[in-house]
């Protein structure tokens, strides 16, 4: 920042003493293509960039695993996954974003709010006339999963008595602990990087 | 519809002498729910040596409940609302494969009707030429009248009080009938407190311990719900034994669709009707917890 300014400060005192135009000259006598905007007085003001903190660069790779192990007379419960699933996807999604709300308003950290890929049934039945089957129905099976990051113990009986009484019909309701098998299972196979691996490994 | 933390009437677990260990219980309930607890290595027992500790005796009951199987039904405004709500989306709908379909095949049949019409100007038709997008809703019609859905109300059932499968709208509490202090009362089944087990497990044997019940339960946790403590007549009260503090913990039935002859004296209850069965204050105590969603 100071150079900037001494450069500003020279430049108008040398201005100064050399000529009392106010205007910045055309160009200097004998050096007609020299590139005067780097010396002219106003050169860098508005430039903040500079000024912001420094950011580290992001990470691809997410970390999880927050778990807690206290055991204490206020015992809670690690990363709690619980998953709302069903065919009508109505159904499902409003549920689950019943059960994010009713974490918020009870207090409840709720770590995480994704949806698993819908799976795709096709339901065929055997013609009755005939061998050939046909396809009857195509039931999908929608799933969401709301992460808590720690339930009180005392509170998980009311919480789970509350959730079942307003679960509706169709619609099942799994409360399990978070595993690293969990996390990885949401992406995707890369068959060309792990066949370059396990090249790489023989 | 928050249930409110302060409903809970939980005593600072330091006073009970108990010992949190967690078993891995995953049933699946007559509802689709499971619950997967942690299997952590339990400090074990943590009991402090009080010999002459408090002169209250403990007791553990379970809260056995029956969740509604069936969505209760709309009141009147709420169904004007849903009929409107219907109208409103179907209005704003767009067509479904099926329903271009049909009109599809209407458009096909009126232009086959036209004197001048090509068939190998069609597409390859193939198969949807044979069965017509109204053949098949006839065949669907077909299949939902040969389905009988179970009735959601029954009348008979529901004005027998033993019966599990009552008033399947609404949630039902177990109770039973018990000899306390030399009179049978109905109450919530409780079993003593031993030394050496949790209250989670007292509750458990008190579940276990009702005559040829047999029910298959769920506890929803290992912190109690309610508590309700009383004193002995001062004819009966002597050094050791003041009262009873009695812990409530919550179970759902885990119900796998036989019905079982209910044997011994058990009554299951809606909300609403406890009031004809349990003492003023023992209800006080045990509504507190009981939610009527």
């Amino acid at each position: 920042m100071n150079p900037v300014l001494r450069k500003i400060q020279v430049c108008v005192l040398s201005q100064a003493l050399t000529s009392c135009r106010p205007s910045p000259p055309v160009h200097h006598a004998g050096r007609p293509n020299e590139r005067l905007h780097r010396s002219m007085p106003t050169h860098s003001i508005g430039r903040w960039r500079n000024l912001l903190p420094k950011q580290a660069p992001k990470k691809k790779k997410e970390k999880q695993q927050m778990k807690q192990i206290l055991a204490n007379t206020s015992t809670a419960h690690g990363t709690l996954n619980v998953n709302v699933s069903g065919h009508d996807m109505t159904l499902v999604e409003h549920y689950s974003q019943y059960v994010h709300n009713l974490c918020n308003r009870l207090g409840i950290k709720v770590a995480d709010s994704y949806a698993l890929p819908t799976k795709s049934m096709e339901v065929m039945l055997m013609q009755e006339q005939g061998t050939k089957t046909y396809v009857d129905a195509v039931l999908k099976t929608h799933q969401r999963v709301v992460q808590l990051s720690s339930l009180n113990a005392a509170l998980s009986p009311i919480f789970m008595d509350v959730l079942l009484r307003n679960q509706p019909e169709g619609v099942q309701l799994c409360v399990k602990e978070h595993t690293e098998a969990d996390f990885q299972a949401r992406f995707k196979a890369r068959p060309e990087l792990e066949g370059l691996m396990s090249q790489m490994n023989h | 519809m928050a249930a409110p933390c302060g409903r809970m009437a939980t005593k600072s677990l330091s006073h009970v002498l108990s010992v949190f260990g967690r078993t891995a219980a995953g049933n699946a309930a007559c509802r689709h729910f499971s619950v997967a607890s942690v299997c952590r290595a339990t400090p074990q027992s943590k009991i402090a040596a009080e010999s002459g500790s408090s002169s209250w005796t403990l007791m553990a009951a379970v809260c056995l409940q029956r969740l509604p199987v069936v969505s209760a039904d709309f009141s009147p405004v709420e169904e004007r609302f849903k009929q409107m709500l219907l109208q409103m989306e179907l209005e704003k709908s767009l067509l479904s494969d099926h329903e271009l379909r049909l009109l599809d095949d209407a458009d096909r049949i009126r232009r086959k009707q036209t004197d001048d019409y090509d068939s190998d100007e069609e597409g390859a038709h193939g198969d949807q030429e044979i069965m017509l997008g109204q053949d098949l809703e006839d065949t669907w019609e077909q299949k939902l009248k040969s389905f009988q859905p179970a009735p959601r109300v029954q009348p008979e059932v529901d004005k027998d009080l033993t019966s599990a499968k009552r008033c399947l709208a609404d949630s039902l509490v177990l109770l039973a009938e018990q000899r306390v202090g030399g009179e049978k009362l109905w109450l919530l089944p409780q079993a003593q407190w031993q030394e050496g087990e949790t209250l989670r497990q007292t509750a458990e044997r008190a579940l276990a311990s009702l005559p040829a019940a047999g029910f298959k339960a769920t506890f929803l946790g290992n912190a109690p719900c309610g508590v309700y403590k009383y004193k002995l007549p001062k004819a009966v009260r002597t050094e050791s034994s003041t009262g009873c503090k009695v812990f409530f913990f919550k179970a759902i039935v885990a119900d796998d669709g036989q019905p079982k002859a209910p044997a011994g004296p058990f009554l299951w209850l809606k909300k609403s009707e406890l009031q004809r069965y349990l003492k003023p204050a023992y209800r006080m105590k045990v509504e507190r917890f009981i939610l009527a969603l």
